[in-house]
């Protein structure tokens, strides 16, 4: 038995003008993102020193950074790092939480006990503590990044799969399996985990939210993706230096989490209230 | 008649009181810092330590009050050297007071006892951060006022002086109060400057306030107030609104052409500044090959990192001394000697495959986060690519990569420096004995290079001025055409004033890495 994304639930996320507009800005910016090369006005990573901290206009619609960058082509290759960054660690957070949940949730008592316990105690930092903690870790890069991220949301995912999980192993359809003898890795696989893909599907789109201000978080205080790639976070890092001189250093990359960061929320509300049978 | 003496009363008390009021003001600076690390002077490195300990502390002799070229006296009123030049003799003032401390409630005088013992507190690895300075250094008390300090070897005067200036290890700390305020010294300063320590508050600020007995004469200024405020658009608003009265700066362009045109507030940008350096690992392959750091060199503009930093603040650097210290080679003599590298990627492309490496190669390298650092050496990144090297950047924390960066780990180490003369520059640098890790005395030789050491010691033995500036020069010469090191620039300091602050002298230059605040100076 699976609850699925049918039709009706496609025409209740649709109807919600909320989650269509995040969906639009989620497509915008993710369209932006994978265009970036051809849609760029200039090299992201030309540096033009006799350019520096040019306004917006003219050549550069955005303006040059300190080191006479264009602002506008950053913010576009920003995009991509940002997204990669929220949806693989979201994918990364969602496998290893997911695993820790079922397997929590299917078989209870001490294994439970376990993982809860340790997924409590993740759980009680900040996640950008964590990322700190994990970025101290790994060290700098962008795949140390994902990766940190990933391990960042993965407990949150786990408390979540691990709820549903305690709640379907007592349904009929799962105990009719038990008993004709199905192994627990099938019984997991067929009747558990695709019951809980849905909700795993509505929070993802809200990690990845997460995803993409932890990784402005930490790339703002300089343990994120190293120069002279782009990222959101030390766009604003960068310019927080000038914002006597030059504010919209930090402004126009600031707007841009901001934009994703609701696209993603708004998306995934709507997802919820289409897949939430108590709001119909 | 008696209202009109009452009046006259009511006036005068008014008066005296807006007088004390506009004569006496707190001088409140603002540092790009968190916190105090150490007030401890023989310990105390970092801008906003070496400020309060300026403003505490006085060395037998001091640097002019900006103007580090001309020495003058301080604690001691004049000083000789004997003919073999091994011994200096120092004879100090009298009636110089020490501030007010827990066991002497109106402090003591300064005598010969206090300068001995900070001396060899100064020359003890466990008491000093400066002990090598001092090394094999004998120092004697031949009466209450007169010092003798006798050297294993003759030194000149350019290279003795700031041993015993108000600088570093130079600094006086009297013998009762350290040794009665024991760890607490560090966090609770006693000296004998123009200010006396009153108290931190953490993560604030420390407050000073003028010491009536100071020697020179009771300071302008009530007090002074050095606040912590790590955000420069923090600082420059409370600037601009008249809540302290300087602070330190950014040092680019951009920010110090803003802030000169904001109404009531003046810029000064001082030197001596910091040397800017690229050092070459000389044993990390490809760069062990002499043909590669060639062509790291001939790749590298100078001219491009100048305009980059901005060149009000940056001069050009074309020897690995400065020229503001005796021993400093300009861009004149470097080309003289056929050491001056700038520019020129036809000739870079062909060293590179000459070679063997037509398309260049890769390197990774760890930097700090801050800006003084970071932003060049993206420009350096930038530039290298032209050429086909691709340099990795690794950012991380200040303290971190000073530490990495002492593990041998990168194969380029872009380094910020000031040292106080050309012998301190070159031998920490530049000779063997320095090498990190593997040097007998580990330091900063991050390039590994072994060649200069003969002239490095020949030149710290020669006592003729000229001579031994000749020796500086030839050493940096073998130091450059192994392209052992690429010297780019001298980054001078930027703070900003309001208009009413007076420092009470002309600001050239200052060892004390602010603008230093003394008796002298007021608030108008």
């Amino acid at each position: 038995m699976t609850r699925r994304f049918g039709g009706r639930r496609l025409r209740a996320f649709v109807r919600n003008r909320t989650a269509l507009v995040g969906l639009v800005l989620t497509l915008v910016v993710a369209c932006l993102a994978v265009l970036a090369p051809y849609l760029s006005p200039h090299n992201p990573l030309e540096q033009n020193v006799y350019n520096m901290l040019a306004p917006p206009g003219g050549t550069h619609l955005l303006g040059t950074d300190d080191l006479g960058r264009d602002v506008l082509a950053r913010i576009l290759t920003g995009a991509r790092v940002s997204l990669t960054v929220g949806v693989c660690s979201v994918l990364i957070g969602a496998v290893l939480g997911s695993v820790a949940g079922l397997v929590a949730g299917y078989f209870g008592g001490r294994v439970e006990l376990l993982l809860m316990r340790v997924v409590d105690l993740l759980m009680s930092f900040p996640a950008l503590v964590m990322g700190l903690m994990f970025m101290a870790i790994l060290g700098p890069g962008m795949d140390k990044l994902i990766l940190a991220i990933g391990l960042v949301l993965a407990p949150q995912v786990a408390r979540i799969v691990h709820g549903s999980v305690v709640a379907i192993r007592q349904t009929e359809y799962v105990t009719a399996a038990r008993a004709a003898g199905a192994a627990p890795g099938r019984i997991i696989v067929r009747h558990v985990l695709p019951n809980v893909l849905g909700e795993i599907l509505v929070m993802s789109t809200l990690w990845t939210a997460t995803a993409i201000r932890v990784e402005a978080n930490l790339s703002f205080i300089g343990l994120g993706v190293s120069p002279p790639t782009p990222t959101w976070g030390n766009m604003i890092r960068e310019g927080v230096r000038w914002l006597v001189v030059t504010p919209w250093l930090s402004v126009f990359p600031g707007l841009a989490i901001l934009v994703t960061v609701l696209g993603f929320n708004m998306m995934g509300d709507g997802l919820r209230d289409a897949l939430d049978p108590k709001l119909h | 008649m008696r209202e009109v003496v009452c009046v006259k009363r009511w006036v005068c008390l008014a008066v005296f009181t807006l007088g004390v009021a506009a004569s006496a003001q707190v001088l409140k600076i603002a540092f790009d810092a968190a916190d105090l690390r150490t007030l401890d002077p023989h310990y105390a490195s970092a801008t906003m330590d070496r400020a309060v300990v300026d403003m505490v502390f006085n060395g037998l002799v001091r640097y002019k009050p900006g103007d580090i070229t001309v020495f003058e006296p301080d604690l001691a009123e004049r000083w000789e050297v004997s003919p073999d030049g091994k011994t200096w003799t120092f004879y100090l003032r009298k009636g110089v007071r020490v501030h007010p401390f827990t066991g002497a409630l109106d402090g003591y005088e300064l005598t010969s006892e206090d300068v001995v013992f900070s001396l060899t507190k100064a020359a003890d690895s466990k008491t000093s951060a400066y002990a090598g300075e001092y090394a094999g250094m004998t120092f004697a008390a031949v009466d209450p006022y007169t010092v003798t300090i006798t050297l294993p070897q003759a030194l000149s005067p350019s290279l003795f002086l700031p041993k015993v200036a108000d600088y570093a290890g130079g600094f006086i700390v009297p013998k009762r109060a350290y040794e009665a305020l024991g760890e607490k010294f560090a966090t609770n300063p006693v000296g004998t400057g123009p200010f006396r320590f009153v108290r931190h508050v953490p993560a604030q600020k420390v407050e000073l306030a003028a010491f009536a007995g100071y020697f020179r004469g009771k300071p302008k200024l009530a007090g002074v107030e050095v606040w912590y405020m790590p955000d420069v658009t923090a600082r420059l608003s409370a600037l601009a609104t008249g809540e302290v009265h300087l602070i330190e700066g950014v040092r680019e362009q951009a920010w110090v052409d803003t802030v000169k045109r904001m109404r009531g507030l003046v810029v000064d940008v001082f030197g001596p500044g910091e040397t800017h350096i690229l050092h070459l690992n000389m044993t990390k392959s490809p760069l062990d090959n002499p043909i590669i750091r060639e062509a790291i060199a001939y790749t590298l503009s100078r001219t491009e990192l100048i305009q980059a930093i901005g060149p009000d603040l940056a001069e050009p650097l074309c020897g690995v001394v400065p020229t503001y210290l005796a021993g400093g080679l300009s861009c004149d003599e470097a080309q003289a000697r056929g050491v001056f590298y700038e520019a020129d990627l036809a000739k870079a492309r062909a060293l590179l495959a000459q070679a063997g490496y037509p398309d260049g190669f890769s390197l990774s390298a760890y930097i700090t986060e801050r800006a003084s650092y970071r932003k060049p050496f993206e420009n350096i990144q930038a530039q290298l690519a032209r050429v086909g090297i691709k340099l990795e950047i690794k950012v991380t924390d200040h303290s971190s990569f000073h530490s990495l960066i002492r593990q041998d780990v990168n194969p380029l180490v872009h380094y910020e420096a000031w040292r106080p003369s050309a012998d301190a520059f070159l031998t920490r640098f530049y000779h063997s004995a320095s090498i990190v890790v593997t040097g007998a005395k580990p330091d900063t030789n991050f390039s590994h290079i072994t060649e200069a050491d003969a002239l490095i010691e020949q030149a710290r033995a020669a006592l003729e001025p000229a001579v031994q500036a000749a020796l500086w020069k030839d050493a940096q010469e073998v130091i450059l055409r192994r392209a052992a090191a690429l010297p780019f620039y001298v980054l001078k300091f930027v703070f900003a004033r309001s208009d009413r602050l007076d420092y009470g002298y002309e600001l050239k230059s200052t060892l004390a890495l602010y603008p230093p605040i003394n008796e002298l100076t007021s608030l108008k």
